[in-house]
């Protein structure tokens, strides 16, 4: 073998380790423990799994938190970033105080709208002052599931529109500025060059943005728990309980298996859906 | 079609004035260059005529209209990018017809305009490609081609030629010629190609820091440059300035030869003249120049001689057959009616009194 390549392997060898013991180790467990019951091969976690009271409204709650999220997030985070492309001064210091919630904890994120929306929060205490209520108004319970579901959408897009928002910059600033200015010199309007120039330019950076958010959509947990306890039941919350509060490692395992369908489900379609063919690439 | 006025355009960056109050006209069906070194503000003027950057004061007028405020598209205008700025995502066919969809232009016209203008191109074949899979040359027809395909009242060239190599350029530069001549469209080309400038343009305007120098035909840019710094930057290589006094009785003398010529302004004036207006002749006599020969270049079409004269840089183009040695004296004629005057403290010509 030649020298370089050796070294190149060498150079490669601490974190294909890393990854092998961290990682892929770890993973096939999953698979293992998620396709065992009591040491036989079995799809019995799966079908305790699919059983399960909660595995319905869980799959269902997930699902429609990722179909409001994610689009809303997307659409969001365009404006944020073409607003951006047209603030001259203090364009930095904008971008900084948007990413702020980036920085913060999921949970320490849903403590935060707790507090804003509980029985004495601000929330309340401000409606009240106006008189819109009267007296302290429970939000936050299952008896309101509607209010649950936006409380936490609410929570999601104020913590994490900021990631899409870092995403879509980036690539907005990969955009040369002529492209825009032809486009306007041949007679498109704002609306339109953005539609017919921007957007389709931007496609590989909305298909990271995308797939990245609706990954981390799928294991939302932290900030529907501060939020509703299990009242708003989650996929990964699910995972959780039946790891630590039941003691079922098999069912949480299968729990995980499925979040990683559905994850490498959703990247397949953005993948596809949001293809960049290789002769239409800016070069 | 139409012809453009600019009125007194200043542009302000910050601090940095890079347009100092411009004014410059161009008739209907004109081809007219801004021409300058990087920096002189010569983009910039174009970039303000297109609408894609804002004049701090002073107006600019295509046809009858005022369009200083209006947007880029609602000047009547086409421009050709430096990068080609031909989209990526589109095919040729869709690049050349953008400006006609944002028209709302019928199909039918859509597909005949396109077609005429990739004719004109040489880009039939090239219509069902994307920008990707073409050479730079041919990107830059296709920017061309949908330039010419919305018909503008006034086509804008922002130094379309100065990404292709030297050979592509001098075909392109040929074709662009004989193609702006047929549809006699108002054009304003910008380039730092004083070659490109006198090639393709009626006019030629010279800019230098922030100002038009010279505004006239090619040739009289060349012949009469209005600044010293006209001289110097048309022509390769460019004009020769010998810097001297005045001698007792009026007139000057220049490597030992007496020429009569306008007053100095402050006690010096600059000789002008041009590197094939001094002709070797083969002995010394009156009215000729002496100048050493310090490096004698043959370039093939003709010999490359840089001399010195009073002891000041100069070149000289010679017949290349001639046998000229280094540090041998030649003696050279001025070309009749060659010699020019400038002011070294101004720039500015100093012209003889008729």
């Amino acid at each position: 073998m030649p020298k370089e390549r050796l070294l190149a392997y060498l150079l490669l060898a601490p974190s294909v380790l890393f990854l092998l013991v961290f990682f892929a180790w770890p993973f096939a467990e999953a698979f293992i423990v998620a396709l065992q019951v009591r040491g036989e091969w079995s799809l019995g976690n799966f079908a305790t799994m699919a059983r399960d009271i909660n595995f319905a409204p869980a799959l269902r709650n997930t699902m429609l938190l990722i179909l409001v999220i994610v689009p809303l997030q997307v659409m969001l985070a365009l404006s944020m970033a073409m607003l951006l492309t047209r603030i001259r001064r203090q364009r930095d210091l904008v971008l900084y105080i948007w990413t702020i919630p980036l920085g913060i904890s999921d949970l320490a994120a849903g403590i935060v709208w707790l507090a804003l929306l509980s029985e004495q929060g601000y929330i309340n205490t401000v409606l009240d002052a106006l008189g819109l209520i009267e007296g302290p108004t429970l939000w936050l319970s299952y008896e309101r599931p509607v209010a649950l579901f936006v409380a936490v959408v609410a929570a999601e897009l104020w913590r994490a529109t900021a990631i899409v928002l870092v995403i879509l910059v980036a690539g907005v600033q990969l955009i040369p500025r002529e492209y825009g200015e032809a486009a306007e010199v041949f007679g498109a309007g704002a609306w339109q060059r953005f539609r017919r120039i921007t957007l389709p330019l931007l496609k590989p950076s909305l298909q990271s943005a995308l797939i990245l958010r609706t990954i981390l959509a799928l294991e939302v947990f932290a900030v529907v728990v501060a939020i509703s306890g299990r009242d708003l039941t989650v996929l990964m919350g699910e995972a959780y309980f039946w790891q630590n509060d039941y003691r079922d490692a098999g069912v949480a395992s299968a729990y995980a298996v499925l979040i990683l369908g559905i994850s490498i489900a959703c990247t397949l379609f953005f993948l596809r859906a949001l293809r960049v063919r290789e002769e239409t690439e800016m070069r | 079609m139409a012809g453009i006025r600019a009125e007194n355009i200043r542009k302000i960056f910050g601090t940095y004035e890079a347009l100092k109050s411009v004014s410059l006209e161009v008739a209907d069906r004109e081809f007219t260059v801004l021409l300058g070194p990087s920096g002189c503000g010569k983009t910039t003027l174009l970039r303000i005529i297109a609408g894609l950057e804002t004049q701090t004061s002073g107006e600019i007028r295509i046809g009858d209209r005022n369009v200083s405020g209006l947007p880029p598209r609602r000047r009547g205008i086409a421009m050709v990018f430096q990068n080609y700025a031909v989209f990526p995502h589109l095919t040729v066919f869709e690049n050349v017809a953008f400006g006609l969809r944002m028209k709302r232009a019928t199909a039918d016209e859509i597909d005949r305009k396109v077609r005429r203008a990739a004719a004109m191109m040489h880009i039939e074949q090239l219509l069902e490609r994307y920008p990707s899979q073409l050479s730079g040359g041919q990107r830059q027809r296709v920017a061309v081609a949908r330039a010419l395909a919305v018909e503008p009242e006034v086509l804008l060239m922002d130094e379309p030629l100065s990404n292709l190599d030297a050979l592509l350029r001098m075909e392109m530069r040929a074709e662009l010629k004989g193609l702006l001549q047929e549809t006699r469209t108002t054009t304003i080309y910008v380039t730092h190609d004083q070659v490109e400038a006198m090639s393709l343009a009626d006019r030629i305007a010279v800019m230098h820091g922030g100002r038009i120098v010279q505004y006239d035909r090619p040739i009289r840019v060349y012949q009469d440059p209005a600044t010293a710094f006209c001289g110097g930057f048309i022509g390769s290589p460019p004009m020769n300035f010998i810097r001297t006094q005045p001698v007792e009785g009026g007139g000057y003398r220049i490597g030992g030869a007496a020429f009569p010529g306008p007053a100095a302004p402050a006690g010096e004036i600059l000789f002008g003249i041009r590197p094939e207006d001094l002709i070797v002749e083969p002995e010394s006599g009156p009215g000729l120049i002496d100048a050493e020969v310090g490096v004698v270049e043959p370039l093939g079409p003709h010999l490359l001689l840089t001399v010195r004269i009073d002891g000041q840089p100069a070149r000289v183009t010679a017949a290349p057959d001639l046998d000229i040695r280094v540090g041998e004296t030649i003696h050279l004629r001025p070309g009749p009616g060659r010699i020019r005057w400038f002011d070294p403290a101004t720039d500015q010509a100093i012209r003889e009194p008729a």
